[in-house]
């Protein structure tokens, strides 16, 4: 593992049963860089992510994020592992219902000793960030799809973390928006240097990355 | 754990949360109202005897007197004899004690109820003296008679008139409303103690029947330690005899014949049945709430909760509920204490304690003592509903998310 890199897979393989979805992929993620992960549905892509951001175990193989070796590492230090270094952004935003826009964004934030003003301060930082200042104190339910990405961009960052894994971030959102959120992650990495690590079925979208990694059946392609 | 999330989820996932909170309610006000209605017919069983300053009375029955002329012992109190007493004081928990002498005086022109009372004693019935309504109580020292007001309209009798009873002298001093009176211990005259003890040693009849001794009584009157009156009357058995007829709150309590007066064990069952309704209530609501935050708790272990986060967050959210259905359900739980309040209950009164003779007109009534049920929620059963409630919910909070919080982020959040 290079010094630059901040993320390496090795060898990683997941069963499922009898079912091999990743099969002995290696792969490496420099600091800074923006890699798309792209294949059709059901290639592994998704599984991937999740082994190599210490979501999954996988069935063989190794993970080191950040300089840390996290295969071998607990439930519990895997959660604390995420929440000190990891942000996450899903297809279908995954916010909770009963929180506003703001405590969305802090939700990484409440397990940490911060005061509540600390946690809003940050919260309402990303959401003008995301442009949504405006909004800050509606229910998921009152966003649009768009405005629903855009608090759960501005989540994934609440914890300063060394990289973004992305999960069809625009899947769920129609071209227009779903263009509109990919500018946004094209000017976090730009402008703020984030590193990012995302999944997409659409070629279109991973060329906004500067590298494309190509999956099928559970393997990326040469 | 954030108070701030706990709040939020409980305000804006409202219809869960009063389900949850309703139907605990219900099992905590159910476990206050039974408790609350067994210790009502307690203090209900109190009544007959609290009300001459008592917890246990006691009698001796003896055979019936061979002859009705001149005084008597009615056949349901004999001779409880002076060092019977004395040894009755020394019993472990015994407070106090009051004396009093019944005797039936039969004269050649009149039949007498004659009750022999120590007029300083709060124990028993010198507490008549709050019902004279005409004229005075007892003087010390002086041989002198109060007259049951009824009994003293019937025979034309009034204050300040002399009257004969077995032999003796008596002015009427004052008159006594025995229908306010206690059921216990009523007679139509009231006499000193020492007066109804002379009558008693100087009848023949009644020596032939059950040898008198000055300093003897037939009634005995006990106030005693609330915790130690089981054991205090049985020791009285011990001393007097199994036939000793003594009546504690447990033997009206029996009287009583509600299920929630025969039996501390039903009551303690039917509070448990309440509890584990409420409990499987309460841990079913929330079960079906936490599985369908699975995906939620998915994400909030994703983003960096720990299994520990998790399990605090939801354990909090299950005692708040929890404390707030105690709350709800105390609060159940005095309105429907305040409807049984207006519940009546019947105590029969024993025949022995009667103090009229059978055969003489009402003498063969059932008599009962009648009060409202006395319904009441004491603190320390609301408290301890309510600390039970949260216990339910500490208990539930804890099973279930530590069940849940073991949920792998990976496993809800795949299936997107």
């Amino acid at each position: 593992m290079n010094n630059a890199d901040i993320l390496m897979g090795a060898n990683l393989s997941k069963k499922y049963g009898s079912l091999e979805v990743v099969k002995d992929v290696s792969l490496t993620v420099k600091e800074g860089e923006f890699v798309s992960l792209v294949g059709k549905s059901g290639c592994g892509k998704t599984t991937l992510l999740s082994l190599l951001s210490g979501l999954e175990r996988p069935t063989k193989g190794q993970v080191i994020l950040n300089g840390k070796e996290i295969t071998g590492a607990s439930e519990e230090e895997l959660a604390l592992f995420r929440r000190n270094h990891v942000g996450f952004i899903f297809q279908s935003f995954n916010l909770i219902p009963t929180l506003s826009a703001w405590e969305n964004v802090a939700l990484p934030l409440f397990p940490m000793k911060m005061t509540h003003e600390q946690r809003q301060d940050r919260a309402l930082e990303l959401l003008n960030q995301m442009e949504m200042g405006h909004r800050t104190e509606h229910l998921p339910a009152a966003l649009s799809g768009g405005e629903k990405q855009r608090v759960a961009i501005a989540r994934a960052l609440a914890n300063h973390p060394k990289i973004v894994f992305a999960d069809e971030p625009t899947g769920n959102l129609d071209s227009a928006t779903g263009d509109a959120i990919m500018i946004i992650l094209s000017e976090l990495h730009k402008k703020q240097g984030m590193t990012m690590l995302m999944v997409t079925h659409e070629p279109e979208l991973a060329k906004t990355a500067n590298r494309v990694i190509r999956m099928q059946d559970g393997e990326v392609l040469a | 754990m954030n108070l701030h999330y706990v709040v939020k989820e409980l305000y804006y996932q409202r219809r869960r949360t009063n389900i949850s909170v309703l139907g605990l309610s219900v099992g905590i006000a159910l476990f206050i109202i039974l408790n609350a209605l067994s210790l009502a017919y307690r203090e209900a069983a109190r009544a007959p005897l609290k009300e001459i300053g008592a917890d246990i009375t006691v009698q001796r029955p003896g055979n019936v007197p061979q002859e009705l002329t001149g005084a008597v012992f009615p056949c349901s109190a004999v001779t409880i004899r002076q060092e019977e007493i004395t040894k009755i004081e020394k019993i472990p928990g015994i407070i106090g004690t009051g004396k009093a002498v019944l005797v039936w005086v039969f004269d050649p022109h009149r039949a007498w109820i004659v009750l022999g009372i120590e007029r300083d004693n709060p124990i028993g019935p010198a507490i008549l003296r709050a019902f004279v309504t005409e004229g005075r109580f007892l003087e010390d020292g002086k041989s002198e008679a109060l007259i049951e007001a009824g009994y003293a309209q019937q025979f034309g009798i009034k204050v300040g008139d002399n009257i004969s009873v077995a032999g003796r002298s008596f002015p009427i001093v004052g008159l006594v409303d025995a229908s306010r009176a206690p059921k216990i211990a009523v007679a139509n005259l009231y006499l000193p103690l020492k007066d109804a003890q002379a009558i008693a040693v100087s009848s023949r009849p009644l020596q032939s029947v059950s040898p008198f001794a000055p300093g003897d009584v037939n009634l005995l009157f006990i106030k005693a330690d609330q915790q130690q009156i089981i054991s205090a009357a049985a020791a009285m058995k011990g001393i007097l005899g199994a036939k000793a007829v003594i009546a504690t709150p447990e033997s009206f309590l029996k009287l009583l014949g509600s299920l929630f007066a025969l039996s501390d064990k039903f009551t303690l069952a039917a509070s448990l049945i309440a509890m584990l309704i409420a409990i499987l209530i309460a841990f079913k609501t929330m079960a079906g709430n936490i599985s369908e935050r699975a995906r939620e708790i998915g994400v909030m272990k994703a983003v960096g909760w720990t299994q520990q986060n998790v399990t605090m967050q939801l354990l909090m959210e299950s005692v708040i509920q929890c404390f707030a259905a105690g709350l709800l359900g105390i609060l159940i739980a005095i309105v429907v204490a305040f409807g049984l309040s207006f519940m009546t209950v019947n105590i029969p009164i024993p025949w022995e304690m009667s103090p009229t003779p059978h055969f003489l007109p009402g003498g063969g009534v059932q008599l009962y003592k009648t009060l409202r049920l006395p319904v009441d929620i004491p603190l320390k059963l609301a408290a301890f509903a309510l600390l039970l409630s949260v216990l339910i919910g500490g208990i539930t909070g804890a099973l279930l998310g530590r069940h849940i919080s073991k949920i792998k982020p990976s496993e809800v959040l795949r299936h997107e």
